[in-house]
C-alpha cells in the first residue's frame, strides 16, 4: 500500500525528539498509581514480606543449632531474605501491570509513542526499584525489634543493592514471560520462576547444611551469590569484597541474560 | 399487593417426595465430576507441595539430629503429614471457587429453589474436595513411601491420614464456602487463601513445634491444625494409635462443624437478602 | 499490504492512496480487516508482505518517524481507570517528547475542546462512553499529529455523542489534519468521509468519493413486502423493472430502472396480478447498496438479521 502524501503544515509543530528519562519517571509514577490508588493492592505488598519473615524465624528458629550454621540469631538470617524476597514481588507486581495493560489495549499507547521502546523496559523496572525498598521501611524496622543486628550502612548498602538488582532480574523476568504470553495467566508461570530460584538456593539454609540435590542445584544458582551479597552486613564476618565480587558477577549475569529476554519478548509484540 | 398463584393440583400426595439421599449423591456426584474434569486447577495444586517437600528435606535434612526432634527416618518422612494437609488446603480452595462460581453464574440459586436440604447443597458441593483431599494423601503416602519415607503406621494408619484428610477438605471448603457465600465472589475465595496458608505456616506442618519457641510457639500449639497434623504424623513416624486419632478427629470434626455451621450462617443471611 | 495470521488471511491485499487534508473512510463489516489494516498503518503490527508509507516514512523500517507524525484513537479506548484525565495527559505529552509545562497548556486546550475540562481531574473510571472517546481523542492530538488514525471512533456511542465526535473530527480536518477513519457505520462514512474504501474478506471492493461510488451503482433500491403466497409471482413481475438486489428473507429489492418514473407503472402491474403490496420503498442509492453491489451482502443491520441474496 501506498499511503505517501501527507506533509507538515506550516503551523504544525515540527515532530520532536523524545528524552528517555521524563518518560521513565512518568511510567514510574503511572505504575505507583496502581499502588497508591488501590487501598486492597497495598496490604499485601507490606504485609507478606512481614509474614514471610516471621514464619520463617518463627518455624526454624531451631535451625541455627545445627552445625555449620553461619549465625546463631535466626532473624539475621531471615530479615535480609524476607527483603529480598519483598523486593521480587516488585518485579511480580510489574508483570501483573504490564499484562493488564496488554490485555485492555493501553500498551498499544505506549507502543505507539515516538519514545524509544527502551523506556518500556526501563520504567517499569523504575518501578521495580522503588518497590524493592518498600520492605526495607517494613521488615527491616520490624526484624531489627524483633531481635536482628544493625547490619552497619555498608550491610545496608549492600541490602538495598541486592534488593533493587534483584527486583530489577524478576522484573525483566516477568516482562520477558508476559510480552511473550500476553495475559495475565502467565502471571502463574511468573510467579513459579521467581519461587523457584528462591527455593533452589540458600533462602532457608546455607550451602554447609545443605544435603542432596539440592546443594548441587544452590551452589550453582546465581541467586545464591546474590543472597551472601545480601546477608552480609547480618552475618559475623561483615562485609568483604570475597563475597561481594561473585554477587555482582551474579547480577550482571542475570540482568544481561534476563534484560535480552525481556527486549526479544518487546519485540516480538511488533510481528 | 398480593399475589395468589393458584396450585394446578390440589391434592399434595401427588407431590414426589423429596430423597433427601439421592440428591445429596446426586449433587455430591456433580461435585466430584466438575472438580476433576479441570485439572489445570488443581494439578499444580497437588504438585507444589511435593515440590516445598523436595526441597525442604534436602534443605532441613540435618535438622532431624537437633535435639527434640522426633525420632523419624529422615525429615521427608516427617514432612508427609504437613505436605497432606497442604495438599488438601490447596485442593478445598478450589472447590470453594466452584461454590462461589456457582452462586456468580446463578446455578446455586436453582439448587436453593429446590427442596433439598441446604445442608445437603453446601456438603456436597464440598464433596469434590474431601474425594480431593483422600486421593491426594494416598498420592502423598505412595510418593514418600519411594523416597524411602513410609507410614510406620501400615494401613490403618493411612486409614486414619485418609479420612482426617477429608473431614479437614471439608472444613477449610466450609470456610472458603462462607467467603464465597458472603461475597459471592470466585475471586475472593481465591484472595481469603492467604490466611489459611498463614495458619498453616504456624502449625506443626512445617518444623516440629518443640522446637519453635515464644509467642511463634504459643500460637502453633494452639492452632487446631496442629493436633491434625500431629494426629498424622503419629501414624506416620510411630505407627498406628487409636487415641492419637480420635484426638484429630475431634479437632477436625469440630473445626469442620464451625465452619459449615458458618457457612449455612452466611446461606441463610443470603436467603433473608434475597426474599 | 498484506497480513496473515498462521492460516487466516485477515488482509489478503489492501492497495490505497489518502492525500494530505483528505478524510478517508475505511468501510467494513467486523472481521473485514479494518482494524489490523490499522494496526499496520500505525506501527503496530508489521505486514506479512508489501509496504506502506504514512507521512512520507515507510511503518516497516521508519516506525519511529511515523509515530511521531501520527494520533491514533484505537477501537476499544483503553485507558487506565486509576488515572484522571489530566494525568494521562500529561503521561501522553510526556511520551511524545513534549515538557512539562508545555504538556500542561496544551492538556488544558484540548480539554476544553473536547469538552472535558470540569471532568479533567476525575478518575477515568468514572467516565461515561463518549467521555473516553472524547478524552481517546484529546490524548491523540497532544502532539498535533499530521495523520489521524480513528479505528471506529463512535462504535457503542449514542446518536448526541457520535454527532459531537463528527464535529470534532470535522473541525481537526478543516484545520489540515488527514483523517483515517474506520467505520462499520455506513452514515459515519458518507457524512463524514471524502473518499470511502470498502474492505471486505480483506479485500478493498471499491474506492471512490460517496457520490461516485453510489452513482456507479446506477438505479434506486425498490424494496417490496408483499404476503408469502405472492412472493413468487411478485418476483417475476419485479424482475421486467430491473435486476435483483440483495434483500432479507421474504422481502423483494431490485434496482428501478430509471427510478421513480416507472413506480406507479410497477404498482399498476402488481394491480394486475392483484398482488396485495404491503409496504413499498424507494431508497436512493447508499453505500449500502454500493457494499451490496460489490459483495452480494447487506452491511447495515447485517448483524441483527440475516441478509439474504435475491
Amino acid at each position: 500500500m501506498t499511503a505517501t502524501p501527507v506533509t507538515t503544515s506550516t503551523e504544525r509543530a515540527a515532530p520532536r525528539s523524545v528524552p528517555l528519562f521524563p518518560v521513565i519517571v512518568e511510567l514510574v509514577q503511572r505504575n505507583m498509581l496502581a499502588i497508591t490508588r488501590v487501598p486492597a493492592a497495598v496490604g499485601p505488598i507490606l504485609v507478606m514480606p512481614i509474614f514471610f519473615m516471621i514464619a520463617f524465624a518463627g518455624s526454624y528458629s531451631a535451625i541455627t543449632a545445627i552445625p555449620g550454621f553461619p549465625t546463631d540469631n535466626i532473624y539475621n538470617w531471615f530479615v535480609p531474605y524476607a527483603c529480598i524476597q519483598g523486593a521480587a514481588f516488585g518485579g511480580i507486581g510489574i508483570g501483573f501491570g504490564t499484562a493488564r495493560d496488554l490485555e485492555n489495549g493501553f500498551y498499544d499507547r505506549l507502543l505507539l509513542a515516538p519514545a524509544g521502546r527502551r523506556a518500556l523496559v526501563l520504567g517499569p523496572l523504575g518501578t521495580s526499584l522503588v518497590r524493592s525498598t518498600f520492605p526495607l521501611v517494613t521488615v527491616l524496622p520490624l526484624g531489627i525489634v524483633l531481635g536482628a543486628d544493625w547490619p552497619g550502612f555498608t550491610g545496608l548498602a549492600m541490602l538495598i543493592l541486592t534488593g533493587g538488582i534483584f527486583a530489577c532480574c524478576t522484573g525483566l523476568w516477568a516482562l520477558g514471560v508476559v510480552y511473550r504470553l500476553r495475559n495475565q495467566r502467565s502471571l502463574g508461570l511468573v510467579q513459579v520462576g521467581i519461587f523457584a530460584t528462591l527455593f533452589l538456593s540458600i533462602g532457608q539454609v546455607p550451602l554447609a547444611v545443605m544435603e542432596g540435590w539440592l546443594h548441587g542445584a544452590a551452589r550453582f544458582n546465581p541467586t545464591t551469590n546474590l543472597l551472601r551479597m545480601a546477608r552480609q552486613g547480618f552475618l559475623d564476618d561483615g562485609v568483604t569484597w570475597t563475597l561481594t565480587w561473585p554477587g555482582l558477577v551474579a547480577s550482571a549475569a542475570m540482568l544481561a541474560g534476563l534484560g535480552l529476554f525481556a527486549l526479544t519478548g518487546l519485540r516480538r509484540l511488533d510481528d | 399487593m398480593t399475589v395468589g398463584i393458584e396450585p394446578h393440583r390440589t391434592a399434595s400426595a401427588d407431590l414426589h417426595p423429596v430423597r433427601h439421599l439421592d440428591a445429596f449423591v446426586v449433587m455430591a456426584r456433580r461435585s466430584v465430576i466438575g472438580f476433576f474434569r479441570q485439572p489445570a486447577s488443581w494439578i499444580f495444586g497437588a504438585a507444589f507441595p511435593l515440590l516445598i517437600a523436595a526441597v525442604s528435606a534436602s534443605a532441613f535434612a540435618r535438622a532431624t539430629s537437633l535435639q527434640d526432634f522426633p525420632d523419624s527416618r529422615s525429615f521427608l518422612q516427617f514432612l508427609l503429614a504437613g505436605t497432606i494437609l497442604q495438599g488438601t488446603l490447596f485442593g478445598s480452595i478450589n472447590a470453594s471457587t466452584d461454590l462461589a462460581l456457582d452462586i456468580e453464574n446463578g446455578f446455586m440459586d436453582r439448587l436453593l429453589a429446590s427442596p433439598v436440604s441446604r445442608v445437603s447443597i453446601l456438603v456436597s458441593r464440598l464433596a469434590g474436595a474431601a474425594t480431593y483431599g483422600a486421593g491426594v494423601t494416598l498420592f502423598y503416602v505412595v510418593v514418600f513411601r519411594l523416597f524411602g519415607a513410609p507410614v510406620e503406621g501400615g494401613i490403618p494408619g493411612i486409614v486414619v491420614m485418609v479420612v482426617l484428610a477429608m473431614v479437614m477438605a471439608i472444613g477449610v471448603g466450609g470456610y472458603g464456602a462462607a467467603v464465597g457465600l458472603r461475597t459471592g465472589s470466585a475471586e475472593a475465595v481465591g484472595n481469603s487463601f492467604p490466611l489459611l496458608f498463614i495458619l498453616l505456616f504456624i502449625s506443626s506442618a512445617f518444623f516440629p513445634v518443640e522446637l519453635m519457641s515464644g509467642a511463634y510457639r504459643r500460637v502453633a500449639e494452639l492452632n487446631p491444625i496442629t493436633y491434625v497434623i500431629d494426629a498424622c504424623r503419629h501414624q506416620v513416624l510411630e505407627g498406628f494409635s487409636l487415641g492419637e486419632a480420635v484426638v484429630g478427629l475431634l479437632v477436625a470434626v469440630a473445626f469442620a462443624a464451625s465452619t459449615i455451621a458458618f457457612a449455612l450462617l452466611q446461606l441463610r443471611r443470603k436467603l433473608a437478602d434475597v426474599s | 499490504m498484506q497480513r496473515h495470521f498462521g492460516e487466516v488471511e485477515a488482509v489478503r491485499r489492501v492497495d490505497l492512496e489518502v492525500s494530505q487534508g483528505e478524510i478517508y473512510g475505511f468501510l467494513g463489516p467486523n472481521g473485514a480487516g479494518k482494524s489490523t489494516t490499522v494496526r499496520m498503518l500505525t506501527t503496530l503490527l508489521k505486514p506479512t508482505a508489501g509496504r506502506a508509507t504514512v507521512a512520507g516514512f515507510d511503518v516497516a523500517t521508519s516506525a519511529h518517524q511515523v509515530r511521531r507524525r501520527i494520533g491514533v484513537a484505537l477501537q476499544d479506548a483503553a485507558i487506565d481507570p486509576l488515572m484522571t484525565g489530566n494525568e494521562l495527559l500529561r503521561l501522553q505529552a510526556t511520551l511524545h517528547g513534549i515538557g512539562r509545562r508545555a504538556g500542561r497548556v496544551r492538556g488544558a486546550e484540548l480539554l476544553e475542546r473536547v469538552g472535558l475540562t470540569e471532568a479533567g481531574d476525575r478518575r477515568v473510571g468514572t467516565y461515561s462512553g463518549g467521555m473516553r472517546r472524547r478524552l481517546d481523542l484529546a490524548l491523540s492530538l497532544i502532539h498535533e499529529p499530521e495523520v489521524l488514525f480513528l479505528d471506529e471512533p463512535t462504535t457503542g456511542l449514542d446518536p448526541s455523542s457520535r454527532q459531537n465526535l463528527w464535529s470534532e473530527v470535522r473541525r481537526l480536518n478543516a484545520e489540515g489534519t488527514t483523517v483515517f477513519l474506520t467505520t462499520q457505520y455506513l452514515e459515519e462514512a458518507d457524512e463524514l468521509a471524502h473518499r470511502v474504501g470498502i474492505i471486505d474478506g480483506g479485500l478493498i471492493v471499491r474506492e471512490g468519493t460517496p457520490i461516485a461510488l453510489k452513482e456507479a451503482v446506477g438505479s434506486p433500491t425498490l424494496r417490496l413486502d408483499v404476503l408469502a403466497t405472492d412472493l413468487d409471482e411478485a418476483r417475476t413481475v419485479m424482475a421486467a423493472f430491473g435486476e435483483a438486489r440483495p434483500a432479507r428473507e421474504g422481502r423483494i429489492a431490485i434496482g428501478l430502472e430509471n427510478g421513480a418514473n416507472r413506480l406507479a407503472e410497477v404498482v399498476r402491474a402488481l394491480d394486475e396480478r392483484n398482488i396485495e403490496v404491503l409496504t413499498m420503498e424507494l431508497d436512493a442509492p447508499s453505500l449500502d447498496d454500493v457494499f451490496a453491489d460489490a459483495t452480494g451482502r447487506r452491511l447495515e443491520g447485517a448483524d441483527e438479521q440475516g441478509e439474504a441474496g435475491p
